[in-house]
């Protein structure tokens, strides 16, 4: 645009100019684009139409497959593929609050009705301005131009879009079908979730869950009877008038236990049955022994948020929407040790590590976070000896791989048993200068490594260290009403406290916008409860140091302590490194 | 329900209607950056860079090159996206400067950000060499932060923030807000004295 304000410019510079943006105008807006008239974009499949728009909204490629162009702050050229739509409006399409930025929905409900204002709250802090509901036309101009239904301009974070009539349709038709309906499982006085437990779980394990979250619930739905009882009074009025959502006190939460029996090929079928039967909101918490993936892949596949499972083996990976996890589980131990070893790297000296493990879901899910971290260090994978089920390590075996492969560093995935052999090693002229296990695996058994061995064994440790804990116990049983659990029941109660607490302010945050990507999306800009400039805001969750999602996180701690008993007959344990390894 | 459990929640949901809109600012409002010069101590710390290397701040921060600074993470939406695509597009504009300034967006989600996701990163936006993307301890990044006045206690909190260094002068200087490229080239090319 400089061309025309800069009067050293030729007139042949500006007749160029023009024609070029003549050229340009009759590109994108062609005298004849008319809403009534049917684009290229209506020959295609209403279902295709979709895919192809959700693929321009959540990946930033065309229809053609290049990736979507577009100009920020001015004159900052992206590529669909650097950032797009669902960057900031998020996948339901409902927007975010970020760095100081307020990204309004863009979801077709809320485009096509006159903006109001989003919230009371925003209104002082300077919220998009009040709006006329947008047209095909008016928001393709918003999308080409920057420039809203009155005209004026939007903030020029907002890309201005290089589309031509046929994508602009898809786009908007994509937009149109974006969080339209209510997703199943709300009423006018209800969200109902339901809690998957495995029959493989204990029943003491299994009603701790249940128990936990049914305690929760009750809470919350006294509340709504509280505000309901006092409807209309002036203090009820107070109260709700600073909520940023009064709609959601009067929602009560209702909890289906879904049992699944037998084993884990047949769980999907009779997920499918309860589903048929009871359509809830989300699966919240749930606990099972076994690999979480047949109740992963059907919340994939039917878009079920599940909250908070309690698993050692959920699905890894990068692009899953659905679940939220308190860890990687078991995985992360794995990944803990090669981190750990990879720290310490160049002192090893390209030293032999000889990983040896059970082959069982621990020593699976620990060999395979070890070896996939490792060799994403760069590092070649190191030398892996499986135990088959039954086979125990022995002192001869264990001699025999140390003979042979000289090791400085040994790991050993393995439960208990293994123990005596590790404590062996103490005495033993090949000794490893590190040993390593994980504390998971070896559950109480890690506390009983004596004398000498103490110096040389390390253990992985996945948890805040328990002399630092004892104070968020007596919050979380506080909080909870909750106080005779005991170990395993102990530490089920302080997940589903975090799962609750994270939870309860999502629900809030929703404001009445109960699409389940949206609750999705409210995780990840979800930090904690309560920031009070005390601690960091995620750090007061029990169990993890530090428990927060982001944007598109799914695994909410991200640390794992090495660590070492320390001397004497009541060791503690010793950190040996960062909660997160780099 | 016990009255003090009652209580407990009362005061949660409404601390939560309070705390999350608090801090919203008014980018509607803002049209131009601000731009002050400020004196910073940098921390003795060091941080891991996208490619796992060890990196001490102090020495990389006392670059003969021009260094410009930001404060990203991997998965965060608006403003991070904007001001990395400004990077990306301040590389590509800069003509034969490029040799001679240096780009360092530090991690303010370091527990997420491993070497690996900030390799992606980078490569998602086409960062030419000279545009380094660093994680690192969160003590250490926290003093980072706290140094550069831009810690906030929560990550989707933070700044829009660009801060400019040349070896002629010992302060910095510290722009506040989404800038455009040819703001940026202009305050490059005014700090390397051009």
């Amino acid at each position: 645009m400089k061309i025309f304000s800069n009067k050293k410019n030729s007139p042949v510079l500006l007749f160029l100019g023009v024609i070029l943006l003549l050229v340009t105008l009759f590109r994108i807006y062609p005298a004849d684009a008319d809403e009534s008239r049917p684009s290229t974009a209506s020959k295609l499949s209403r279902e295709e139409i979709l895919r192809l728009g959700e693929r321009m909204y959540r990946e930033g490629i065309l229809p053609s497959g290049e990736p979507m162009k577009a100009v920020v702050k001015g004159d900052i050229p992206v590529a669909g593929t650097a950032f797009t739509c669902v960057s900031c409006h998020l996948r339901s399409g409902l927007g975010s609050v970020e760095g100081g930025v307020i990204t309004p929905p863009t979801n077709g409900k809320n485009l096509y009705q006159p903006l109001a204002s989003l919230h009371k709250y925003y209104a002082v802090a300077a919220a998009p301005p009040v709006r006329p509901a947008y047209t095909d036309k008016t928001l393709a101009d918003a999308l080409r131009a920057g420039i809203d239904p009155r005209g004026r301009k939007l903030n020029d974070v907002m890309p201005r879009y290089m589309l031509d009539d046929k994508d602009m349709a898809i786009l908007i038709a994509y937009l149109k079908s974006l969080s339209s309906d209510f997703s199943p499982g709300v009423t006018d006085d209800a969200i109902r979730f339901a809690t998957v437990v495995t029959d493989d779980a204990s029943t003491g394990d299994r009603d701790a869950m249940v128990t936990s979250i049914e305690k929760y619930f009750t809470y919350k739905n006294n509340l709504a009877k509280y505000y309901e009882t006092n409807r209309g009074r002036r203090s009820a009025r107070m109260a709700e008038s600073m909520l940023l959502s009064p709609e959601v006190i009067y929602k009560r939460l209702l909890l289906s236990r879904w049992q699944l029996e037998g084993p884990a090929e047949t769980w999907r079928s009779q997920l499918e049955e309860y589903y048929r039967k009871e359509p809830v909101f989300a699966l919240l918490g749930g606990i099972s022994k076994k690999e979480w993936r047949p109740v992963h892949q059907f919340c994939e596949e039917h878009h079920v948020p599940c909250i908070l499972p309690i698993t050692d083996f959920p699905v890894i990976s990068e692009k899953d929407w659905y679940t939220l996890y308190f860890s990687k589980g078991i995985y992360q131990e794995g990944e803990a040790a090669a981190r750990y070893l990879n720290s310490i790297a160049d002192g090893l000296n390209d030293e032999a590590i000889v990983e040896v493990l059970r082959d069982s879901p621990e020593g699976r899910a620990l060999s395979k976070g070890f070896q996939e971290t490792w060799i994403g260090l760069g590092h070649k994978p190191v030398v892996s000896v499986t135990l088959k089920d039954g086979e125990v390590l022995t002192r001869e075996s264990l001699k025999r791989i140390l003979i042979s492969e000289k090791p400085s560093s040994l790991i050993v995935w393995d439960g208990p048993a293994a123990l005596p052999e590790l404590e062996a090693l103490a005495g033993s002229a090949n000794r490893p200068a590190r040993v390593f296990a994980s504390s998971t695996y070896l559950r109480e058994g890690m506390w009983a490594v004596k004398g000498e061995a103490r110096d040389f064994v390390y253990f992985t440790y996945p948890f805040r260290l328990p002399q630092d804990e004892a104070k968020y116990t007596g919050m979380v049983e506080s909080f909870m009403g909750i106080r005779n659990f005991k170990g395993d029941e102990l530490i089920i109660l302080k997940r589903v406290y975090s799962a609750v607490q994270v939870l309860s302010q999502v629900l809030m945050g929703m404001n009445g916008n109960y699409y389940r990507d949206y609750l999705l999306d409210l995780f990840g800009m979800t930090m904690s409860t309560s920031g009070m400039g005390l601690w960091e805001r995620d750090e007061i969750y029990p169990l993890y140091p530090r428990f927060s999602f982001g944007p598109g996180q799914r695994y909410a701690s991200k640390g794992c302590y090495v660590v070492q008993l320390s001397k004497g007959p009541k060791p503690e344990l010793v950190k040996k490194s960062d909660w997160v390894i780099h | 329900m016990p009255p003090h459990r009652l209580f407990a929640l009362l005061t949660l949901f409404l601390l939560l209607a309070i705390v999350f809109p608090a801090k919203v600012e008014a980018a509607e409002a803002r049209e131009k950056y601000k731009k002050t010069v400020e004196n910073y101590v940098i921390p003795d710390v060091t941080l891991v860079d996208q490619n796992g290397a060890k990196v001490k701040l102090r020495t990389l921060l006392a670059s003969k090159k021009v260094v410009m600074v930001d404060f990203i993470f991997t998965t965060c939406t608006t403003i991070c996206p904007v001001l990395s695509a400004g990077f990306a597009n301040f590389q590509r504009k800069i003509g034969p400067d490029l040799k001679d300034v240096h780009l360092v967006s530090i991690s303010i989600d370091p527990e997420n950000d491993t070497p690996a996701r900030l390799r992606d990163y980078l490569k998602r936006y086409d960062a030419k060499p000279g545009w380094d993307f660093l994680t690192g301890n969160r003590k250490d990044i926290k003093k980072v932060l706290d140094a550069f006045g831009a810690y906030t206690i929560d990550k989707m909190y933070h700044m829009p923030l660009a801060l400019l260094h040349s070896s002629r002068d010992s302060r910095w200087v510290r722009i506040y807000g989404l800038v455009g490229t040819s703001d940026l080239v202009a305050e490059y090319r005014e700090l390397a004295g051009q």
